[in-house]
């Protein structure tokens, strides 16, 4: 034992029992390093209950009246003698210490400022545990009944550290502690632990004046973090404005971006959790927010040099600040649409452009701005947007659709077209299906779908009729696409058209089975091959044959036959021949081939050519009178027979008109057996696109009339501003309206009396 | 965990227990001095200057018996407890002891900060307190009436309201 304690004193003595306490407190306040032995310990704590519980100022007490107001009833508690003294023993004692840091200033300053931080809070431990008897009884008495100034033995330490020494040095404290924060933003190494004592004792000094057992941040808040948050504002103000004069944008996106990283780690070593949000606003504001418009400036150029690190850093940066990216989605959007526009220009600019180049070159661009918007823009749903609404605009409006927005669906449906049919090189079901998938990216930035939908469907009659499909599985697979993006009403006549195939199926194998009853021998030699597809005239987009025709005599029986049957099955049902879509097989007998050669041909060609079975050589006018035909159907099937050399022309480069005689050629050769001679011709083609867009016209005056009884049939009474933009909202899906067509419709809807003019300009439905 | 530490405790009358440290750690005060004195607490005998052996024995006996008790809430204003006179029946044996022990453990579970063994102490003797006149009381505490007649007088009409009737 170093110092022997003095005896135990007489407990209701207070200065002999403070001079006791005194002697161990300050024992443990200076030594205890050196441990504190059990004696003392024991001899301090017994002290301070023996004061507590003598009799002597009970009895004092008890003199002056038990029954005065202010008296306790019962036991008094003692202490407060002893609370007064600690109290003014720890004000001396840190007077002290406070004397002392004046000889300390920076990191020394720190220094010695943890070391007394830390062995006065250790003692203050164990000082609570000496004085834990006062702590119960006299504290929590006085506590009980509201003192405000009187706090556990722990407590009191901390409130006396506060006022006697932290109030005087924490502001050269905290600038010791500032300077060395500078010092590691500037690359040095600190000693970081030393700041983490520091926050770590602001913390524990903030006591909630209310409750002592609660701690608040306000001490620290107010002495830490304000100053560290202020210092760091003029760090970075001055540190951003120096680099951005002396680098470039991209260079100090990568520092900002640094600098924000390093100050959120800083909190996790050594800062309060508290200081994060302040801090990083903070930062963002002085890092991000200040340059904000030098780096939205930079943007454009980025994006022209597809940086994408870079775009994904601005990304990053700005979207951490307010309405920080709002300017570049405008920008990206203006940017996509651009690119969208010059791709078209370079690689599909020619009038008759192949429908795969302008696909190809619209999804081009969208592939990489998607791909952009998704890595380097985290895919985020406002990008998405803009990447929408840039690819609407040049899908619709580029150079190719100089005519306006029906181009780009009628050629979508032609690549579509393309793809879906039987080819040389038809693709892998698989890579099939990712082109589709592409077509229907391209099918959501379309505004006329009405009018891909028209084509698509023409091209798909085309391709059931002529059963010239690719894939069964790629047609359906489309049309549930269709289904999917644009709804049942939209892909239902799509669907019809395959039922009636079906239904065709079925109805030819029947009727093999009925004629193999109902013919003789003889007759089923003779009888042609058929097969027949029965179109339901409402889902069909096809018309009956604009030219007459005489059928030839081969198939008239074949055919009349066909129909008795169908009649008899469905009667009342009027079958119409739609013959410029029929073809068909003929075997030349003519030629010295073996085996015979065989011509795919329509059925006008083979009216033609069977002509020849009765003379050799026939006129323009003899075939003219025979099968009837136009000159617009005749003449390019005689021309596809000269040109393949089946026929000779005489006089030799005759045009098909009157005057020119055709007669077989029998030196006729081909490498294949089966000649194709059933060859569309350029000027049909076209001639059927400008139908069709003919047709597309015509179906939106009913579109629109029928939107605009569906709305009134529900709302009854409706102003006609409202009308308008309801019915546009609705026709939106499929096509965009001219608010003038819409007028007329609304106008015309009122002269059949469906609608009437109420007062007020409101709109009235008339059932 | 291994064989329990055994700690040597040493009444104010010299005498030395020894006891398992777990037991004599019920006492909050030897548990904190256990923590902040360390290495000697284990080699010396720890002083007890104001128990002596057949209270530190007693009060042991307690302890012992209550080792495994689960802590007690720290709010010790838990009305259901403070409220209740029930005491425990092993408790309500052990405290069938002479007034003077009784008086002699509460001290010693004030002195030890031994929470538990304070309220039992107190609950029972306000059990021998209650239901009784303050003649009756006076008997059994011994205590002399020192009041006038007077004094008597106003202490009833004030706590008049008190009256179980």
């Amino acid at each position: 034992m170093p110092i022997a304690m003095p005896p135990t004193p007489n407990k209701e003595d207070i200065q002999a029992t403070w001079s006791f306490l005194q002697f161990g407190v300050e024992k443990i306040m200076r030594n205890l390093r050196e441990g504190v032995d059990m004696q003392t310990y024991m001899g301090i704590y017994t002290a301070v209950h023996n004061f507590c519980t003598s009799q002597k100022a009970v009895q004092s007490q008890s003199g002056g009246g038990i029954i005065g107001a202010n008296a306790h009833r019962g036991a008094n508690l003692l202490g407060e003698d002893l609370y007064q003294n600690l109290k003014v023993y720890l004000k001396a004692h840190l007077k002290l210490i406070h004397e002392q840091s004046k000889g300390h200033s920076d990191e020394a300053l720190l220094t010695f400022y943890i070391k007394e931080w830390d062995r006065y809070t250790t003692a203050a431990k164990y000082i609570n545990h000496l004085f834990r008897y006062l702590n119960r009884h006299w504290v929590k008495r006085e506590i009980d009944e509201g003192k405000k100034d009187v706090y556990d033995v722990y407590t009191l330490h901390l409130v006396e550290w506060r006022e006697e020494l932290f109030e005087k040095v924490s502001t050269n404290v905290m600038a010791a502690v500032l300077k060395m924060v500078e010092k590691q933003r500037n690359g040095e190494t600190i000693e970081q632990a030393q700041i983490k004592s520091i926050v770590d004792s602001f913390v524990s000094l903030g006591l909630d004046e209310n409750d002592s057992s609660k701690s608040t941040l306000e001490v620290y808040r107010y002495h830490f973090e304000r100053p560290f948050i202020d210092a760091t504002r003029t760090y970075y103000q001055n540190e951003s404005a120096q680099f951005v004069a002396e680098n470039s944008v991209v260079e100090y996106m990568k520092k900002a971006e640094n600098r924000l990283d390093e100050e959120k780690n800083r909190v996790g070593l050594y800062l309060h959790q508290d200081i994060m949000n302040t801090l990083m606003k903070t930062c963002l504001q002085v890092l991000v927010t200040d340059h904000s418009t030098l780096l939205r400036d930079e943007f454009q150029s980025l994006l022209d040099m597809d940086r994408q690190d870079d775009l994904a850093r601005m990304y990053r940066l700005l979207a951490r600040i307010i309405d920080g990216l709002e300017p570049l989605k405008t920008k990206f959007e203006a940017h996509v649409r651009k690119s969208g526009l010059a791709n078209v220009e370079k690689y599909a600019a020619e009038e008759n452009v192949e429908p795969k180049v302008y696909v190809d070159s619209l999804l081009e661009i969208h592939t990489q701005y998607a791909k952009l918007v998704e890595d380097a823009f985290g895919g985020e749903s406002e990008f998405v947007r803009s990447l929408d609404n840039a690819c609407k605009e040049f899908v619709n409006r580029n150079k190719i659709c100089k005519t306006g927005t029906t181009k780009s669906p009628e050629l979508l449906a032609k690549y579509t077209d393309n793809l879906l049919k039987r080819s040389g090189k038809s693709a892998e079901e698989a890579d099939l299906e990712v082109s589709l998938t592409q077509v229907m990216t391209v099918f959501k930035y379309i505004e006329d779908k009405d009018v891909f939908q028209k084509f698509y469907s023409r091209m798909l009659a085309k391709r059931l009729v002529h059963a010239s499909s690719a894939s069964e599985d790629a047609e359906t697979s489309m049309i549930s696409k269709l289904k999917e993006a644009c709804g049942y009403e939209y892909t239902n006549k799509l669907q019809r058209m395959f039922q009636d195939m079906q239904t065709s199926k079925d109805l030819n194998s029947s009727y093999k089975e009925w004629q193999a009853r109902i013919l003789d021998e003889e007759d089923l030699k003779k009888a042609v091959d058929p097969t027949y597809s029965i179109l339901g005239t409402g889902f069909w987009p096809l018309s009956a044959p604009t030219t007459t025709f005489i059928p030839p005599n081969e198939i008239v029986k074949t055919y009349k036959r066909f129909e008795s049957f169908y009649c008899e099955k469905h009667s009342g049902r009027r079958l119409t021949w739609l013959w410029q879509l029929s073809k068909g097989e003929v075997k030349t007998n003519y030629l010295k081939s073996k085996p015979p050669y065989t011509f795919m041909v329509s059925t006008y060609q083979i009216g033609i050519l069977m002509l020849f079975n009765d003379a050799e050589t026939v006129t323009y006018e003899d075939a003219q009178k025979a099968t009837t035909l136009t000159a617009e159907f005749l003449d390019p099937s005689l021309a596809v027979f000269v040109k393949a050399k089946v026929l000779n022309v005489s006089p030799e480069n005759g045009k098909p008109e009157p005057g020119t005689s055709y007669s077989l050629n029998y030196a006729f050769k081909s490498k294949k057996i089966k000649v194709n001679l059933n060859i569309a011709v350029k000027s049909e083609q076209k001639q059927e696109t400008e139908e069709t867009h003919k047709t597309i016209e015509e179906d939106r005056k009913l579109l629109i009339q029928s939107a605009i009884v569906r709305i009134m049939k529900s709302r009854k009474k409706m102003k006609h501003v409202h009308l308008m933009q309801e019915t546009l909202l609705q026709l939106s899906a499929r096509f965009q309206p001219k608010p003038a067509d819409i007028k007329k419709s609304i106008d015309q809807l009122i002269e059949k009396e469906y609608l009437e003019r109420l007062e007020d300009d409101e709109l009235g439905y008339l059932a | 965990m291994s064989a329990p530490s055994m700690i040597k405790l040493q009444s104010s009358d010299a005498a030395e227990i020894t006891v398992e440290r777990e037991i004599a750690e019920r006492s909050v005060l030897i548990k904190n001095m256990m923590e902040d004195v360390g290495e000697q607490a284990f080699s010396e005998a720890i002083p007890i200057p104001n128990v002596n052996e057949a209270v530190l024995n007693k009060v042991i006996e307690w302890c012992t018996h209550h080792r495994a008790d689960p802590p007690s809430t720290n709010d010790d204003d838990s009305d259901s407890r403070k409220k209740t006179t029930d005491i425990e029946e092993w408790d309500q044996k052990f405290m069938q002891v002479d007034q003077e022990m009784l008086f002699e453990i509460i001290l010693a579970a004030n002195y030890l900060d031994i929470k538990p063994l304070l309220d039992v102490g107190c609950k029972t003797v306000a059990n021998m307190i209650k239901g009784k006149s303050p003649e009756e009381i006076r008997k059994t505490f011994n205590i002399q009436n020192d009041f006038t007649p007077e004094e008597e007088d106003q202490i009833r009409r004030e706590n008049e309201w008190a009256e179980d009737r």
